[in-house]
């Protein structure tokens, strides 16, 4: 059931919604100090920079078949940071991409972070490279590149489909540390058999706030816990209801499917 | 909601005018200080998204919107072309992908690099579907030439891409095979239970579970025990929830950064970085 427009309801919970993590995005900014739980994945992306530089063999960034929507942005703001570690450390990042778009974005944020680094001649511009924009020869290709280039370190946080296993399994035959982290739910089984961490849920839009402890970011966080932590009392709620009033003549659903309650 | 209008001198103007257009357009951005730029990107973001907020929550139809026929939202009609627009205008970003790829392998080929081949035998295959992807289009499958023409660009189709496609893809079996192999040992508690509900999920869906459990009757409780049944209610209802728990997890923190996007909230990485 595709929902065209929104009903009041939607629209009051979304200004709720809104509004808390607005507000926690307020507080965070005026200083107030929050706390934000260890997440294993996100702390080893520092020890698996470190890890492929001893080795002396480069990493490999994907950031997944999307455009620019919000998980590959997100997944680019772990890529900065990536990146920022492999200028700090002189090590190479690869980064294929699959969308001409992201390619224009990679390879600028690529560039600033050797330069903000303070070596800006170290970088080098081939190492964002296009690959396709088809699922399966992307996948192809990036397979190639992870065998070819031996990568010690892998990172993949993006929107995976199919080609997630494909990618995650060429890296364990590289013999490669892999972090993955997707907001694809049907992806997360094999990122979990394949990977050595993997981010799942909304860890993968916890990981910037988590590795730049950026107030604006750690307010959206709490907000972020405070919403759920709502729509999880709507759900106890409409159990309830469905248990004293019957499916039909549950309040809530009529509230937020009139067309399921049959009203 | 646009009616197209078939006037050839219409077409030239129409032309022009988006070529000028365009061209004025990126003169006068080129000419913004730094500043300027990064607020003419958040003016545009904000209103680009203010009108996809308004079309979702304003009503489809109310008294409100007294000005249109029938009192309907005034946003809706304008939803499949900017989509259509917004298609259009990153399609224009394939050139870069195009102009990356044969930097890269131009440079393979002309430092005569390890693997050079590989990257010679890409340009062979780049033109060899353009022109014969094109010429195909505008090409008769009824003369001889057309007919050689049709030809090759189903062998370069079907025979190359879509069977090269298909192999990639039953990779996929082979490879959650070792990824099964690997994963599904008893290491401890929770894995035996993984194992175990693995194994009952698997027997539900091949015909020698189903056979095994065959004779258990259907209109009985018994019944539930059949193997396909044990399999759906462990993907429906155990699987169902953990699966449904994540994604409004997912769901809201999409919809914190969509609002950090659209307000500009959006700190660290490259949000901050000048232009």
């Amino acid at each position: 059931m595709k929902l065209e427009h929104a009903n009041l309801f939607h629209l009051c919970l979304m200004i709720v919604m809104c509004s808390i993590i607005l507000a926690t995005i307020i507080t965070a900014r005026r200083g107030r100090r929050l706390f934000i739980r260890r997440i294993p994945g996100l702390s080893a992306i520092d020890e698996t920079v470190g890890r492929a530089t001893e080795m002396g063999r480069p990493m490999l960034f994907s950031v997944g078949l999307g455009g620019i929507d919000p998980p590959t942005l997100q997944g680019l703001g772990v890529m900065t940071h990536v990146a920022r570690l492999a200028a700090r450390y002189g090590n190479r990042l690869l980064v294929p991409v699959s969308d001409p778009i992201v390619l224009a974005v990679a390879e600028e944020a690529t560039r600033e972070a050797w330069l903000a680094e303070g070596k800006p001649e170290a970088h080098r511009p081939e190492d964002v490279r296009f690959l396709s924009g088809e699922q399966f020869a992307f996948a192809a290709g990036m397979m190639g590149l992870m065998m070819r280039e031996e990568v010690a370190s892998t990172f993949l946080f993006g929107y995976f489909y199919a080609e997630s296993l494909l990618l995650a399994e060429a890296g364990q035959e590289a013999g490669a540390i892999q972090v993955a982290g997707t907001p694809a739910t049907t992806q997360i089984p094999f990122f979990i058999v394949s990977c050595d961490y993997t981010i799942i849920g909304d860890e993968y839009y916890a990981a910037t706030a988590y590795l730049t402890q950026e107030p604006t970011l750690l307010g959206s966080l709490v907000g972020q816990d405070v919403s759920k932590a709502i729509l999880l009392l709507l759900i106890i709620l409409g159990t309830v209801l469905s248990l004293i009033q019957g499916e039909k003549a549950n309040l809530l659903i009529r509230l937020l499917a009139p067309d399921l309650a049959g009203g | 909601m646009f009616s197209p209008i078939k006037s050839t001198a219409l077409l030239w103007v129409a032309i022009g005018a988006a070529v000028i257009g365009w061209a004025g357009l990126l003169y006068g951005l080129s000419r913004l200080r730094a500043r300027e730029k990064k607020r003419l990107i958040i003016a545009t973001t904000f209103l680009g998204g203010l009108f996809y907020v308004l079309e979702f929550f304003l009503p489809e139809k109310s008294s409100l919107f007294f000005w249109t026929k029938g009192n309907l939202n005034p946003f809706t009609p304008f939803l499949a072309p900017l989509g259509v627009a917004s298609l259009a205008i990153g399609a224009f970003a394939f050139m870069l992908g195009v102009i990356n790829l044969s930097l890269v392998h131009g440079g393979n080929i002309f430092r005569r690099r390890k693997g050079w081949y590989n990257s010679a035998a890409f340009f062979f295959a780049l033109l060899a579907m353009i022109i014969f992807g094109l010429w195909q289009s505008y090409s008769k499958e009824t003369t001889p030439v057309g007919k050689i023409v049709h030809r090759v660009y189903e062998c370069l189709f079907q025979g190359a891409y879509v069977s090269l496609d298909s192999t990639m893809f039953s990779l996929l079996a082979f490879y959650m095979a070792a990824a099964a192999y690997r994963a599904f040992r008893l290491r401890s508690g929770e894995a035996t239970v993984l194992v175990a509900a693995a194994f009952l999920v698997m027997m539900g869906q091949v015909p020698a579970g189903m056979w095994a459990t065959h004779s258990l009757p259907t209109n009985q409780w018994v019944g539930n025990l059949r193997a396909e049944n044990i399999a759906l209610w462990l993907l429906g209802v155990i699987s169902m929830s953990g699966l449904r728990a994540i994604n409004f997890g997912v769901g809201v923190g999409a919809l914190a950064m969509s609002l950090r996007l659209w307000l500009n909230l959006e700190r660290g990485a490259f949000f901050e970085q000048e232009f």
